[in-house]
């Protein structure tokens, strides 16, 4: 039946929003439903071709049924290949909102599914769960979040919403930066990168 | 109802009806099983909400009848009607449908059955305070309720998610102002 493969992507996608990771684009599911969707054009101008743009619906009941029905099951394909790529996206704006790499975390995700599956799993493991395009998408999302988020040096967008308990808050040295002067005049070694800053 | 991207509305539209065909339609076979064949007219074939709806309702030209014919989908027969009206909170929704209350919703909007919207507004708000009662009682999830709670459809569940996450945030803010003071 004409729909099966896109209910398929459906389900994939039903479970993709309630999963933390993204699981692994589907590409041959949406491959087999886009050549559905070929096929269908293809039997519907068949159909069509005979009359050559003169077509009466209502002198041909059986035959504008059957164009009716082909063009239904298209546009139910279309609809559930774009709402797939829909929760896909969003879950991937989410991640580079929240501060994660999401590429790094996908090749990780990929190795785990590697190492405890096998068969279809060792295939793909060492690819990113992201379809190219997903991969491109994410770049250039990043990008121009980036760029957005560079009008406000001193407001960090994506940092937390807890406000802190404290006005001091704890800083973990990652890298020797030498002599440090803050506003309280003591000054203390290598204070570099601040987990949560958060601006008065 | 939902948007055209939204999930939930997609996996209700999956669900399928029977429907009778009122025509002779050639090369349809496939919908039947039956690849390559035609449909004769009274054939009664089970489709999709997404196809089954809106060949209901076309009709060619003026006067003519619709394409098919639509039944009324087994989830809301009359002897399940008759098991909610009796007890809303002991039949298992999710066993018959996962989008029960959403497929009734869409083929109501083709049938002018008051009763039976009756008798679901009613189901659902019943089972619906028995779901925030669970939702608000940590330990309702487990021993008797165990069984109730397996039987919600999609959108009940998610309506005891979102009970259940109100109160634990609400628990959380009282916390977190108690201990500021």
């Amino acid at each position: 039946m004409y729909g099966d493969h896109a209910l398929k992507l459906i389900q994939h996608a039903k479970r993709t929003q309630a999963l933390a990771h993204l699981p692994h684009y589907q590409t041959e599911l949406v491959r087999e439903t886009t050549r559905e969707v070929r096929d269908l054009d293809k039997d519907v101008s068949n159909i069509l071709a005979p009359f050559q743009g003169s077509f009466n619906p209502s002198s041909e009941p059986a035959t504008a049924c059957s164009v009716l029905v082909n063009h239904l099951c298209m546009r139910r394909n279309k609809r559930c290949l774009l709402a797939y790529h829909r929760v896909r996206s969003d879950k991937l704006e989410e991640m580079c909102w929240s501060g994660k790499d999401v590429l790094d975390q996908e090749q990780q995700a990929g190795r785990q599914g590697n190492g405890e599956g096998s068969g279809m799993a060792s295939e793909v493991g060492n690819q990113s769960s992201l379809s190219p395009e997903e991969d491109e998408y994410v770049r250039q999302y990043g990008d121009m979040l980036a760029a957005y988020k560079g009008q406000w040096t001193d407001i960090d967008l994506t940092g937390s919403l807890e406000p802190p308990r404290d006005l001091f808050i704890d800083v973990r040295v990652l890298r020797d930066a030498g002599e440090i002067q803050t506003e309280y005049g003591y000054a203390c070694h290598s204070l570099t990168i601040l987990c949560q800053e958060w601006n008065y | 109802m939902g948007s055209y991207y939204d999930i939930d509305a997609i996996l209700t539209d999956a669900q399928k009806v029977p429907c009778t065909f009122d025509l002779d339609m050639p090369g349809l076979g496939y919908l039947d099983e039956n690849a390559g064949g035609d449909i004769k007219a009274g054939t009664r074939v089970s489709l999709p909400l997404w196809l089954s709806t809106l060949l209901a309702v076309q009709r060619l030209g003026p006067s003519s009848q619709p394409l098919c014919t639509l039944d009324l989908p087994a989830s809301i027969s009359p002897r399940v009607l008759a098991a909610l009206k009796a007890g809303p909170k002991t039949v298992d929704l999710r066993q018959l449908t996962s989008h029960y209350y959403e497929l009734a919703a869409r083929v109501l909007e083709l049938f002018e059955e008051e009763e039976i919207v009756d008798v679901l507004s009613e189901t659902f708000k019943e089972r619906a305070a028995e779901i925030a009662d669970h939702a608000h009682n940590p330990r309702g999830a487990l021993g008797e309720a165990q069984d109730f709670l397996r039987g919600l459809d999609e959108m009940e569940r998610q309506l005891f998610r979102s009970a259940h996450d109100s109160s634990n945030a609400m628990r959380e803010w009282m916390g977190e102002t108690k201990k500021k003071r």
